[in-house]
């Protein structure tokens, strides 16, 4: 099986990169010392095209950041991500959302912004219409909407407009009961779409045993144990008692 | 680079349209008269400057009005677009924490804004042009390469003020003086070749881009003189340097902006 996302000695830190001022600079002469939080240190491991692999540890391990290196969100300080041509996505709602702009317009909007062609959008606009249920509030501005219609709507368009490789950082359920039992089962069978590589960070014990084939457990940025998920859970239980 | 320029301009060039939009339109949407403080701003400043510069102090220069208002239109976009430009990742930190978009984008999206807004401006000079019986010469449209050669230096200096904007905390203190030195040296309401003594006064013009910028569009526009193509080929290639130089500098850097803010 070829891999979708290979990840090679991935080392991110928080450095040398605080912001400065001009003023400071005249009356400091010698610089602060500098902090340095290495979040990620010398990960390596690689996924299968089709695998779902979830990600666990406690909070601070450095999960998150993971992830959104993989997206392509933050650089890598060393080492590289090689996604293998695929689409990449990290899944977050309503971004770029417009609050006067109509619901249909902000399909668009936050579209493109997550990289989709114009064609593209067009081409499934009606079904993340349909998938959101505004009925005729699609046509209204979105600061008209309830904060369960907002939410209904942003979480359409990423449950709608997808790609290879997802990286989800909690799974997502919003709305009303009824509504929140769909997208839920709609993050499901996304997930467990056969040619679908997942990432999933999820703190739920459930939820990982439920959808994910295999599990990484990092620790303080370290991966301390990669296996299968029933292996993985019980070692990690085991410590977090 | 050039390849992966292209490529993105084609993924989010469309987003930066649409963007620009979207943000004009909320600008209109708390009262459907704002717009026309996109054209009555100008329109006041200049009434001020025409009164102070005109009457107190006697300036002479033919259409002064309109003189003025071409300054002005060309300034706002500037200004606005650069001091924009400084704040321009930490206001999209929803976005830029959430999502790759190649960063140069945001500064696209506010010259389409403060784009449109020049062109109505210039449309009110027009107007005036009509108004005040300016003879109109086929030099007019010498004004075009103008505006692109604003588009271009302004979207150049944009990108080292989004890249340094991050990073340094006071940089926006820093700019305002710098840009209140600038309008007064770019004779938005004097002609600086002839009120500046020479040497000194032809020197500004010339090395000064936007002064450049202004008194070209103003000689095209109200006095029908010939363009400068020499010295406009020489800012167009320096702007475009200052463009490659930014995006450069952008690429390398963007992915490291959302650890520091």
């Amino acid at each position: 099986m070829e891999n979708a996302i290979e990840v090679k000695e991935l080392c991110i830190a928080y450095r040398s990169l605080k912001r400065y001022s001009i003023k400071q600079n005249f009356f400091q002469r010698k610089p602060k010392k500098e902090d340095v939080f290495e979040a990620i240190k010398q990960v390596s491991f690689s996924v299968e095209k089709g695998r779902i692999l979830g990600i666990i540890g406690r909070n601070g391990s450095g999960k998150s950041t993971l992830l959104r290196a993989i997206a392509g969100i933050f650089a890598p300080d060393s080492g590289t991500i090689d996604l293998k041509g695929n689409r990449v996505s990290l899944l977050s709602i309503g971004v770029g959302f417009e609050k006067e702009l109509t619901g249909r317009e902000n399909i668009l909007l936050s579209g493109l912004l997550l990289g989709f062609s114009e064609e593209q959008i067009q081409e499934k606009i009606e079904e993340i219409i349909e998938f959101a249920e505004l009925g005729e509030f699609i046509e209204a501005p979105v600061r008209t909407y309830s904060s369960g219609m907002y939410s209904k709507l942003a979480f359409s368009i990423t449950a709608v407009l997808e790609t290879d490789i997802m990286l989800i950082d909690e799974i997502l359920s919003v709305g009303d009961a009824k509504f929140k039992k769909k997208s839920y089962n709609r993050m499901r069978e996304l997930i467990s779409d056969q040619n679908r590589t997942v990432l999933l960070v999820s703190h739920s014990k459930e939820t990982v045993e439920s959808l994910c084939q295999e599990l990484l457990w990092l620790h303080d940025g370290q991966i301390r144990m990669r296996g299968e998920t029933k292996q993985v859970m019980q070692a990690y239980e085991e410590f977090m008692k | 680079m050039k390849e992966r320029l292209r490529q993105d301009l084609k993924k989010y060039g469309k987003y930066s349209i649409v963007s620009a939009k979207a943000q004009l339109k909320a600008e209109v949407a708390s009262s459907y008269l704002n717009w026309l403080w996109w054209i009555l701003d100008p329109i006041c400043f200049m009434l001020i400057y025409t009164f102070i510069f005109g009457t107190v102090f006697q300036a002479s220069e033919p259409y002064f009005p309109i003189f003025i208002f071409i300054g002005l239109s060309a300034w706002d976009f500037f200004h606005r677009t650069l001091t924009q430009s400084i704040k321009l990742v930490k206001k999209n930190k929803e976005i830029v924490s959430k999502v790759y978009l190649p960063k140069y984008i945001l500064i696209l999206t506010r010259i389409w804004v403060n784009g449109f807004k020049m062109f109505l401006s210039f449309g009110v000079v027009f107007f005036m042009m009509l108004f005040f019986g300016v003879p109109v010469t086929w030099r007019v449209l010498d004004w075009i390469p103008f505006v692109f050669l604003l588009f271009l230096f302004t979207f150049g200096c944009a990108t080292f003020l989004l890249h340094y904007g991050v990073f340094v905390e006071d940089l926006s203190n820093v700019i305002s003086i710098g840009l209140r030195l600038l309008f007064y040296l770019t004779g938005i309401f004097y002609q600086v070749s002839s009120r500046i003594p020479a040497p000194y006064g032809e020197w500004m013009t010339k090395y000064n881009p936007m002064a450049f910028i202004i008194t070209g569009m103003r000689r095209s526009l109200l006095y029908g003189e010939t363009l400068e193509g020499g010295w406009l080929m020489f800012w167009l290639i320096g702007s475009l340097l200052l463009v490659v130089v930014g995006i450069r500098l952008i690429y390398k850097n963007e992915n490291s902006y959302i650890k520091v803010i």
